[in-house]
């Protein structure tokens, strides 16, 4: 067939124009004789006939959806100084699992699971790596709203809890990535109950409006906390789930009690 | 396609530190580079860590991007490019190297972990009635070479321009045209074998 020249063109030229037509790009007289090519030659019929099914296969892809946490992850993976400068001083060579797996290993395992490599945390882990970190702490989570939620605090208070265990084995970039874990984590944290506390707060005042007065009267900067504890106890008690389960067990009233 | 001006003070504000800019860059390209990773490297698993991976070369590097030379996305395209390319070789070598895991001879070359593992996961891939050939499709893509692969995801799935295809693959554009009109024939003859052992 290279011999002969069907539709004016050789089996290179057909090839060469091969993705242009199958995007409808080929002027009229190309088309012509692309065409005729196609229909005479044994080998670029079939060619042009499998290009054009792969093609429309290929389209019929459908966009996969990302994992959910993908972008926090990456940010988690990405910012802050610590991350970035260990990145800077980690071998080029090294993988970023291998990488990772250097962070992880002087940690204790519930901190390995939080330092996994996708970051694969639920809210409900996230939590209760929040509480197991602050009742180490010395802080537990009835006091959570009263303790000081300022980033530095925090990132005092942990630094300190955690170089008295891990002083030795820990150089100082790992520890800033850790403490940027648990800050972004207490940041959504306070986020979600900020939230709450609004609501709660504007409840109350349309339901008790007598009340104004005495909470006026409370200068000492902490508030409601009595009442805050008291309406918690009316409802229904939430348990966060396992380290690698997304899900939040409500247990209904009567059964908690 | 992207606003060039819009991206080059984006890209400025992400070099002087702001984590705002880095997080919209991150939110603009994640979909793309996670789509291009899954595609390519075949499983949920390894499009994740691979996304990941990409977003921290491109944070590391960011400094070396140059307006003037092309647009941002064909630039995070080539950092993810080389990165699964890497992957490809890492694991293929890991492969050779493993003597518990030998393959079937004949038809080992473009054979990833997840092939020879069953999935039992659900696919990402949206909509019941087409699962079943999404699959098809998305397992056939997997018995291409990478070269192929990478040229038909390119230019099919994400759409890129020859020419920019070309500078991803630091290749000519007849090549790239060549390894499309290969890769897509030989995806469509895969697909047919698959579906007349099916009927
Ligand atoms: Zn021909």
């Amino acid at each position: 067939m290279y011999g002969e020249h069907p539709g004016g063109m050789d089996c290179t030229q057909f090839e060469a124009l091969l993705s242009e037509a199958l995007d409808g790009a080929l002027s009229q007289p190309l088309l012509a004789g692309f065409r005729a090519h196609a229909a005479a030659c044994a080998d670029c019929g079939p060619l042009l006939a499998g290009a054009q099914a792969g093609m429309s296969w290929l389209k019929s892809l459908a966009e996969v959806e990302p994992p959910r946490n993908l972008v926090l992850n990456i940010l988690i993976a990405t910012s802050g100084a610590g991350a970035a400068a260990s990145l800077r001083q980690a071998s080029p060579t090294s993988s970023w699992r291998d990488r990772l797996r250097q962070w992880t290993r002087p940690l204790a395992p519930a901190f390995s699971a939080v330092l996994q490599p996708r970051f694969a945390l639920s809210l409900g882990m996230a939590f209760f790596s929040i509480t197991v970190l602050l009742n180490a702490a010395g802080l537990h989570l009835s006091s959570l709203r009263a303790a000081d939620l300022r980033p530095s605090a925090i990132q005092e208070n942990l630094t300190r809890a955690y170089n008295e265990t891990t002083a030795r084995a820990l150089k100082y970039y790992e520890n800033i990535r850790l403490v940027y874990e648990i800050e972004s984590r207490v940041r959504e944290f306070r986020n979600a109950t900020r939230e709450e506390d609004q609501q709660e707060q504007r409840k109350k005042e349309l339901e008790k409006p007598r009340d104004r007065k005495y909470r006026d009267d409370n200068t000492s900067g902490n508030p409601d906390r009595k009442q805050d504890r008291y309406s918690r106890q009316n409802e229904p008690v939430v348990l966060a789930g396992t380290w690698l389960d997304d899900s939040v067990y409500t247990i209904p009233e009567g059964r908690a009690a | 396609m992207e606003d060039t001006q819009a991206v080059a003070a984006l890209v400025e504000r992400c070099l002087g530190g702001d984590a705002a800019a880095w997080e919209e860059i991150v939110r603009l390209y994640h979909r793309r580079i996670y789509n291009v990773s899954y595609r390519f490297a075949g499983t949920a698993e390894d499009a994740e860590d691979l996304t990941q991976e990409v977003f921290i070369k491109m944070y590391r590097t960011l400094k070396s991007y140059d307006v003037s030379k092309g647009a941002l996305v064909t630039w995070v395209t080539t950092v993810a490019r080389n990165l699964l390319v890497d992957n490809f070789r890492r694991r293929k070598h890991d492969r050779m190297t493993d003597s518990l895991e030998s393959a079937p001879a004949g038809h080992q070359d473009a054979l990833t972990l997840g092939e020879q593992l069953p999935d039992l996961g659900p696919s990402p891939d949206a909509g019941v009635h087409t699962q079943q050939t999404q699959r098809a499709v998305h397992q056939a893509l997997q018995k291409l070479s990478p070269e192929l692969r990478e040229a038909v995801i390119l230019r099919d799935l994400q759409e890129l321009e020859y020419r920019e295809i070309a500078q991803v693959l630091r290749v000519p554009e007849g090549t790239v045209k060549s390894r499309i009109n290969r890769g897509r024939a030989e995806l469509a003859r895969h697909l047919s074998r698959t579906y007349r052992q099916v009927s």
